[in-house]
């Protein structure tokens, strides 16, 4: 039994410099937050308007989620809120993040909600004042360390961790990679798939392995040409086909979805331990539907949005608050040994130079 | 006093300009503003050596570029590619075009409508398509060949090769349009004249035929060169997968990645428009040495050779590029996991129920089928004119003009979208994720396409047809309504129809621009490849086409029936 591991003391102290970074041209004005008890909406509270939510009647999310995840999230709150007309964008983390940095440095303010799958760009987009500081009335479900620092700006709406997996109709149990050194084995040099370097989860094995192998490991993983794509569906689709025999950085919950649909997948978690990112939920400064972002945070955050996000086959995430059910496999995130920073000044700093080595490793 | 003796008195006291030069100068300037404009940020961005977020920049230099001698490979690739795809695709648009315009090959008219279906299909359905058939793991091709007792596989569709054959299967029929309106208008007289002086059907093709069509087979040329040089989606699909990069996919890779690196993105772009502006230069030259009038008002008699070869040569390329693609998506959608001998157990419809939750379909159908409308109908009349001013008016600048408005073509569309979404970013006119940008951004990117359309026809056009009406005293704005535009009435609807399919077909610069409620068909699908399973993708793309394809035979038939009532 294991835990994720906590940054503590250092990460905080990161964060609260941070959080006293003084009005950017980015930074949205603070939010004055009503006194008022909040409202109980289905099975969970809101310190959102309610009325005004209907006035508004639209919600922008930004998310890094695959096309079919993100579109499940909206469909699930769409159909808990009909009355909301709801939009979004996908794309990978990085992408995402750029993209937002890029409209709101331009004076355009059209998100409500983001999600980014790496902590890195949400310190960062906390820093530029980007997260509106609201007070969820559901955040009482979730430890302080699953909340930002100071609490408001965005919370960990849950977790996705990679074990290896590979291809049962091109690779024997036997032969299969059991370890993460295992991989550098040159029988799988042209066979393997990973992510691109906008990736969240691939950011964090990166940094990760640096840590427990030292820098010579990602040196010798480059010698085995590894594919790189953009989502964990394209990865368990070609390993499903035969297209690649194995894969570096393999989802669970890419995994779990093929698994139901029949594919000839096996998923190995290393004794090591499994990289883990948190991904994380926070509303916009300057949301052109302020209530209406208050309305879904205050959802994610609850037990009901909480279900969705583990229940549903495009998702599977594992969920951080401290009444939640276990995940649709009957597993729970301390059945695995999670690996994410301790230091987070550390893992922030370093994404340069991750971009640019895992650039070369790809060829360009 | 008359009217036109005032008129002519005021133009020699103010020296008034003429309403040719009004309309002229008004169209250029709006077009000089449509190109300029991003590209002004573009140049920007690449010259930019100083912090890179900083806005405007810091520091100015040559650095980036210096920086693309370490991307030799990837602008060798680029080329090389390019090269290979135009040539097929030359091939099959020459071929295509002349069965179909010059031979009473059997159902002709059919065979013309379903010829732009490869066009509209997109190469990134066709390469989608393409990497189902002939993965070399996975690939049905390769499953049928190993099913049959072969070794390894039969076919591998991710090469550069793979990439060159799916391009040019769908730029065949681009190449096919514009060569197509040329020869359509060429009297078979010429040719049989050829013929009766001793000429063989070879020696009459390549001495008449050929150079007459020259400014039709350049035009495509150099267009269909430029368009594998931004070619996108089908290295992305077929490329990748080996870690083959041309400019636009490492572009798209720098771009995306957090966090980006936007000059030498913009260096890559910048690079290009030396290769465009060499091939302009040459074009011109070609175009401007001799005649090609052909429209003297004499009838068109197709000939009569070899029908049912020629029909099937048009319904193999047909086949290839149009129902065998169609026919692999229908048969990956309604499975789980696409294979070629599925059990029952893998067949679903779930991939379409999941399709009509997903923004792709919801909302960007509509948004590409209004934006395709606009696109065309705004074009044809910004085109056409500015392809009149560069070629029939005496409009000065007008060489200048020309270049200007084929910067476009030069540019990667991505990295043009990149220059476009910071211009109009700042635009005091919210317009930024709107369908106006996008229709902005089309109707920018679409020039070349255009104006190579319809100056390819105009060109046929002889100026003493014009010149007899001024003549006889009409204005020029009477001129250009009854003589010359019933003339470039069938290029002016393949030039519309053109529009139309490249807005819906768009990737390259609506990737960058499309905002949540702004959603556009092709980029949604390309979001779906890359997030989603192939299946999906599959059934996603098959919704897409089956709407697109109602648009455009409503079109057609609407267009024949005002033709029909025009002539009664």
């Amino acid at each position: 039994m294991s835990e994720i591991r906590k940054a503590g003391a250092t990460r905080r102290a990161v964060l609260k410099a941070g959080a006293a970074f003084a009005a950017m041209p980015l930074a949205g004005k603070a939010f004055a937050q009503p006194a008022k008890a909040p409202t109980k909406v289905l099975d969970f509270h809101t310190n959102a308007d309610m009325a005004k939510v209907e006035q508004e009647g639209q919600l922008i999310f930004y998310c890094h989620e695959n096309e079919a995840g993100t579109a499940a999230i909206m469909e699930g709150f769409g159909k808990d809120f009909p009355k909301i007309k709801t939009g979004y964008v996908r794309a990978q983390t990085g992408a995402l993040y750029n993209k937002i940095v890029s409209e709101r440095a331009a004076g355009r303010f059209d998100v409500d909600v983001i999600q980014l799958s790496d902590l890195a760009p949400a310190f960062d987009f906390q820093k530029k004042g980007g997260y509106e500081v609201y007070a969820s009335p559901e955040a009482g479900g979730y430890a302080p360390e699953h909340l930002s620092d100071p609490a408001g700006a965005f919370f960990w709406t849950g977790v996705s961790f990679a074990g290896i997996a590979y291809s049962k109709a091109k690779v024997k149990p036997e032969e299969a990679p059991k370890t993460w050194t295992d991989l550098l084995d040159p029988r799988w040099r042209n066979a393997m798939s990973c992510k691109i370097p906008s990736s969240g989860i691939q950011f964090v094995q990166w940094y990760m392995f640096r840590k427990l192998y030292g820098p010579d490991y990602w040196k010798e993983f480059a010698k085995q040409r590894p594919r790189a794509f953009d989502s964990r569906v394209q990865l368990f689709d070609r390993l499903a086909k035969g297209d690649d025999k194995v894969c570096a950085i393999a989802e669970y919950a890419a995994y779990v979805l093929y698994k139901e649909k029949g594919a000839e997948v096996a998923f190995v978690a290393p004794a090591d331990g499994l990289p883990a990112t948190p991904l994380l939920v926070g509303m916009v400064s300057r949301a052109p539907h302020p209530e209406a972002a208050k309305l879904f945070v205050d959802w994610a955050m609850s037990a009901r949005g909480q279900a969705f996000y583990q229940d549903n086959p495009n998702l599977v995430y594992g969920s951080l608050r401290k009444d939640a059910a276990p995940m649709r496999t009957g597993e729970r995130l301390r059945d695995f040994k999670l690996l994410s920073p301790a230091d987070y000044a550390d893992y922030t700093a370093s994404r340069d130079l991750f971009t640019k080595e895992w650039n070369a490793m790809l060829g360009l | 006093m008359g009217f036109a003796r005032a008129q002519s008195i005021l133009r020699a006291r103010w020296s008034l300009p003429s309403a040719q030069t009004v309309v002229g100068g008004a169209v250029a300037a709006v077009a000089a503003v449509l190109v300029l404009y991003p590209i002004y940020f573009l140049f920007q961005a690449a010259l930019n050596v100083g912090d890179p977020e900083a806005k405007p920049p810091t520091d100015y230099g040559f650095d980036n570029f210096a920086g693309l001698a370490r991307y030799s490979e990837i602008l060798l690739n680029t080329v090389g590619v390019s090269l290979a795809a135009t040539v097929l695709a030359l091939l099959f648009g020459f071929v295509t075009a002349w069965i179909l315009s010059r031979t009473n090959v059997p159902g002709r008219h059919v065979l013309e409508q379903l010829m732009a279906i490869p066009y509209y299909v997109t190469p990134l359905l066709g390469a989608f398509a393409w990497s189902l058939l002939g993965a070399p793991e996975s690939g049905f091709v390769n499953q049928v060949w190993r099913a049959l007792g072969g070794d390894g596989y039969l076919i591998d569709i991710a090469t550069p090769w793979g990439i060159a054959w799916v391009m040019a299967l769908f730029e065949g029929s681009v190449a096919f349009v514009m060569i197509g309106a040329v020869m359509k208008s060429m009297d078979p007289a010429l040719e049989e004249a050829s013929q009766i002086i001793g000429a063989g059907r070879l020696r009459t093709m390549l001495r008449i035929t050929l150079p007459l069509v020259a400014p039709g087979v350049l035009g495509a040329a150099i267009f269909v060169f430029a368009e594998m040089l931004g070619s996108f989606s089908a290295a992305l699909v077929l490329g990748l997968p080996s870690r083959f990069y041309v400019v636009t996919t490492a572009m798209y890779q720098l771009v995306s990645q957090y966090p980006p690196r936007i000059p030498l993105a913009a260096a890559m772009g910048v690079s290009l428009f030396a290769v465009m502006f060499a091939m302009l230069f040459v074009y011109r030259r070609i175009v401007t040495r001799r005649s090609y009038v052909t429209i003297t008002g004499k009838a068109f008699r197709p000939r009569v050779i070899l029908r049912f070869v020629l029909l099937a040569v048009c319904i193999l390329y047909i086949g290839l590029s149009v129902a065998l693609p169609l026919l692999t998506l229908a048969y990956a959608s309604v499975q789980k996991i696409a294979v070629a001998f599925p059990a029952a157990a893998n067949w679903t419809l779930d991939n379409y129920r999941t399709a009509t939750t997903m923004n792709a379909v919801r909302s960007a159908l509509a948004n590409s089928l209004v934006l395709g409308f606009a696109t065309a109908s705004i074009g044809v009349v910004l085109m056409g004119l500015l392809s009149w001013i560069i070629y029939r008016s005496r409009v000065p600048g007008s060489g200048i003009i020309e270049y200007i408005v084929m910067f476009p073509q030069a540019v990667p569309r991505l990295v043009f979208a990149f220059g476009m979404m910071w211009a109009w970013l700042i635009f005091p006119i919210p317009i930024y994720g709107t369908l106006w940008l996008l229709l902005i951004a089309y109707l920018t990117v679409f020039l070349p396409l255009g104006i190579r359309t319809i100056s390819g026809v105009m060109l046929q056009v002889d100026r003493s047809l014009e010149e007899s009406a001024q003549m006889c005293g009409a204005p020029w704005a009477y001129r250009i309504r009854t003589v010359t535009m019933p003339l470039l009435r069938p290029g002016l609807m393949a030039a519309w129809l053109l529009l139309f399919i490249a807005s819906v077909r768009e990737l390259g610069a609506s990737i960058l621009l499309m905002g949540p409620n702004a959603k556009v068909i092709t980029p949604a699908i390309v979001e779906s490849w890359f997030a989603s399973s192939a299946e999906l993708t599959a059934a996603m793309a098959l919704i897409q086409t089956l709407v697109v394809a109602l648009a455009m035979t409503l079109f057609v038939v609407l267009t024949r029936r005002a033709t029909q009532l025009a002539h009664e």
